[in-house]
Parts: C-alpha cells; structure tokens; sequence
C-alpha cells in the first residue's frame, strides 16, 4: 500500500535536534548583536510563512507583502521566544495573526469556497465522488506553473479551517498536536478536518490530474465534479 | 471482506497518518486488497499530499528572498540609525517632558513659600527668627490676656487677640520683650 504520510506516527516523530540545535545557537547570536544572520534562520521557513498566508489571503501580492511582515515582526520579537515550543511552529502562529489582521483591513479576503457547509470539524461521514484510478503525478509535471495554479485554487476552495488544518498538517509537515494547538481545536477535530480537506482536495483535483499529470485542465470548468 | 467502504473513508487520513491500531490498519489493508474504489481513494488521496508537500507548490514568488533581505537590512538601519541619533542628541521621550513640566509647576508655589518666608507660614508651623537678629517691623500684643509682654507675630506663646504696634510704641506702653521669642535680640532702635 502507498505510504504517503507527512511524518508518520505524528505524536512519536522524532524531533530533529541537530537543527533545532542549530537553531538556538542562531537565535543567541542573533539576540547578541549578529542580526543580519536572521535570514539564515528564516530561510527554511520562507515557503512555510507564505504559504500560510496565501491559503488565508487568496492575493499573491498581498500574501508577499504579509509574510514579509510577519517575518520582520519575528525579528523585533525575537527576544519574546519561548524556547520550548519549535521556531517554525511561533513563526507560523504570527503568520497567522498578521494575515487575520490585514484580512481585517482588506475586508475582501473571504474566499470563495466551493465546500460549502456549517463551520464544523468535518466530523461527519465524507463520501468520496470519484473513484476512477489516479496515476502517481510525475514530479516533473510540477515545472508546469498551469499545475501548479490548479493546485491552488483547488486549495482556495476549501473553506479556511479545512484550508488552514492541510496546510499547517500537509504543507507545513507539523504534527497533529502542533497544529491542534496553533488553531485552538482538539487533535481529533484536527483528524477530522484533515480527513475531509483531504478527499476533497482528491475528489476536486481527479478529473484533472489523474492522467498522470498530463492534464487538459478539466478541472478549471468542473470544479465540483460529483454534481 | 472484514469491514465496508465507509468505514475505510472514515478511517483513511489516519491509516495515511499511520495513526491506527495495528487490527485497524491490518482491516484496511485487507480491504484495499480487495476493493479496487477505495484503493483509488488512497492512491489518490496520497497523490495530493504527495503534490502540495513539493517545495514548488505555494512557494514564494521569485525575488521574494531578496526583497526580504533588501526590507531586512533597510529594517536594522533604520533601527541603528534611530538608536545613535537618540544617544547623539539625547531627545527626551514624551514622558520625559511630561515629567519636566509637573516639577516646573511644583517649583512656582514651592520658590513662592521659600522667598516669601517672613509672612507665609504653615498652619501648626512658627518660624523664629534667628537669635541674633534685630526684631524689626511691629510686634503683637494680646489685648485679652492682660499681660504687659510684646512678641513677634508667630510666637506661640502670644494668646488672645493681637494687636499690632512698633517696637518702640510697645517698649513705650509700658510692654516688656517676650523672653522666648524676643529674647536677647536686639530691637530696632526708632529713627
């Protein structure tokens, strides 16, 4: 059977502590006076930060601009860290936080979803709509910006605590915990939420993709396949 | 066939997770051998978290880590710029003046009362002139008491109500120099 998990056995993954370590000698130096090796920090983080953001702003102009934000804020608070949590788990929560309060100014980042249904966890039963076999999408298949666009707005269909949930769990690679605990919900509304963002993102992205990446880009005009 | 399809969709995100009890996830293999549907739900399933994970899918636009440094740097020297100018010239915060500005007013009636000391005195407070100084100015005699002594004005000793006269019109009326508050000080000489 395929084994795809982002980091299998999530509450057992083995931390990373070469780089973890790496990174406390970066901070302490950078609170010491060397600042200019905060983007040495930051740049593992760079795609994690504007991902978040993006999947919560829609606009790729304003997500630069708040990701940018949020790492300069990360810098000015650098002294706030609380060591016991990881770095990449603080820098995403102020993602977050910045690009709620320039969606606040904006007033027009409400996505537009195409799942729509009551705020819930997703607890209840998804049936999948597609069954046809999907083909492993060669990697190359990705250099093709069309793909990767598909990609996107079929992760901007999904309402955000689905969006945000596979981003923070799938994108991000954190662990069911980190992600309960950046979004304030239980781990197993977190499962449940993943659970659905997942075979929707399938049954959305199939039509499309499932050629083996040789896509006609069926899925632009069906958007919601099963109806 | 140990258990339906539902119950594989149910369980599926955690079987990718690997988070199912090994009888679970042996259940859904068994299941998967079988049902070619739910199969492709999983390959599929696999194949988006598979795709999004890819460091192309949702990255930064090109030039973002430039225009970061270039925002970086204009950040750290503006902030060194900020903190030399304020060692330089030493501007005072808001809060700074703020506090200037209550000690000023407190200055005016406290220099006030200071040079002002002769005739300001505070209730329960008497000053006395140093022993060595003339008395000048009038003197207090109480027209109450009957007692044939003059004193200067504080004095606590003076009681009843005063009356107010020259030294040498109070030495002329017969009044004698109050022994606390006079004392030995010499009396301002008329002329």
């Amino acid at each position: 059977m395929p084994s795809c998990s982002p980091s299998a056995g999530t509450e057992n993954r083995a931390p990373n502590d070469g780089k973890r370590v790496a990174e406390q000698v970066l901070i302490s130096r950078i609170l010491a006076g060397e600042k200019d090796l905060f983007l040495e920090l930051v740049r593992p983080y760079q795609r994690t930060v504007y991902a978040t953001v993006i999947s919560m702003l829609g606009s790729k102009e304003d997500a630069e601009d708040v990701a940018q934000d949020a790492l300069l804020k990360a810098l000015a608070h650098l002294h706030q860290f609380r060591r016991e949590s990881a770095f990449g788990t603080w820098l995403i929560q102020i993602a977050i936080n910045e690009a709620r309060m320039r969606r606040r100014k904006l007033r027009h980042g409400i996505m537009f979803s195409l799942t729509s249904e009551p705020d819930g966890d997703g607890a209840g039963a998804y049936i999948p709509k597609d069954f046809a076999d999907w083909r492993e999408i060669p990697s190359e298949a990705l250099e093709r910006s069309e793909i990767r666009e598909a990609l996107a707005k079929a992760l901007a269909s999904l309402e955000e605590h689905y969006r945000l949930t596979f981003i923070l769990r799938d994108v991000n690679d954190l662990s069911i915990a980190e992600t309960a605990h950046i979004l304030g919900i239980s781990p197993a509304a977190v499962k449940s939420r993943l659970r659905r963002a997942r075979l929707m993102l399938r049954d959305i992205l199939s039509p499309g993709l499932r050629s083996g990446g040789h896509m006609d880009l069926a899925f632009k005009e069906v958007r919601k396949p099963w109806e | 066939m140990g258990i339906t399809c539902e119950e594989v969709w149910r369980d599926i995100s955690d079987y990718i997770d690997d988070e199912l009890a090994p009888k679970q996830r042996a259940a859904l293999d068994e299941h998967f051998v079988e049902c070619r549907h739910c199969t492709a739900v999983l390959e599929g399933t696999c194949n988006v978290i598979r795709l999004y994970r890819d460091e192309r899918v949702l990255a930064p636009p090109q030039g973002f880590h430039h225009r970061l440094e270039g925002r970086i740097n204009q950040e750290l020297s503006q902030g060194s710029q900020a903190s030399q100018e304020s060692v330089v010239t030493m501007r005072p915060s808001r809060r700074a003046v703020l506090a200037w500005a209550l000690c000023a007013a407190a200055a005016v009636p406290l220099g006030f009362a200071l040079f002002s000391r002769k005739t300001f005195t505070l209730p329960g407070f008497h000053h006395l002139d140093p022993p060595d100084s003339p008395v000048t100015g009038l003197v207090a005699v109480s027209q109450d008491t009957g007692e044939k002594l003059f004193h200067i004005p504080s004095c606590p000793y003076l009681h009843g109500k005063p009356k107010f006269l020259p030294v040498q019109e109070a030495l002329h009326e017969g009044y004698t120099p109050c022994p606390v508050c006079v004392g030995k000080r010499k009396l301002e000489k008329k002329g």
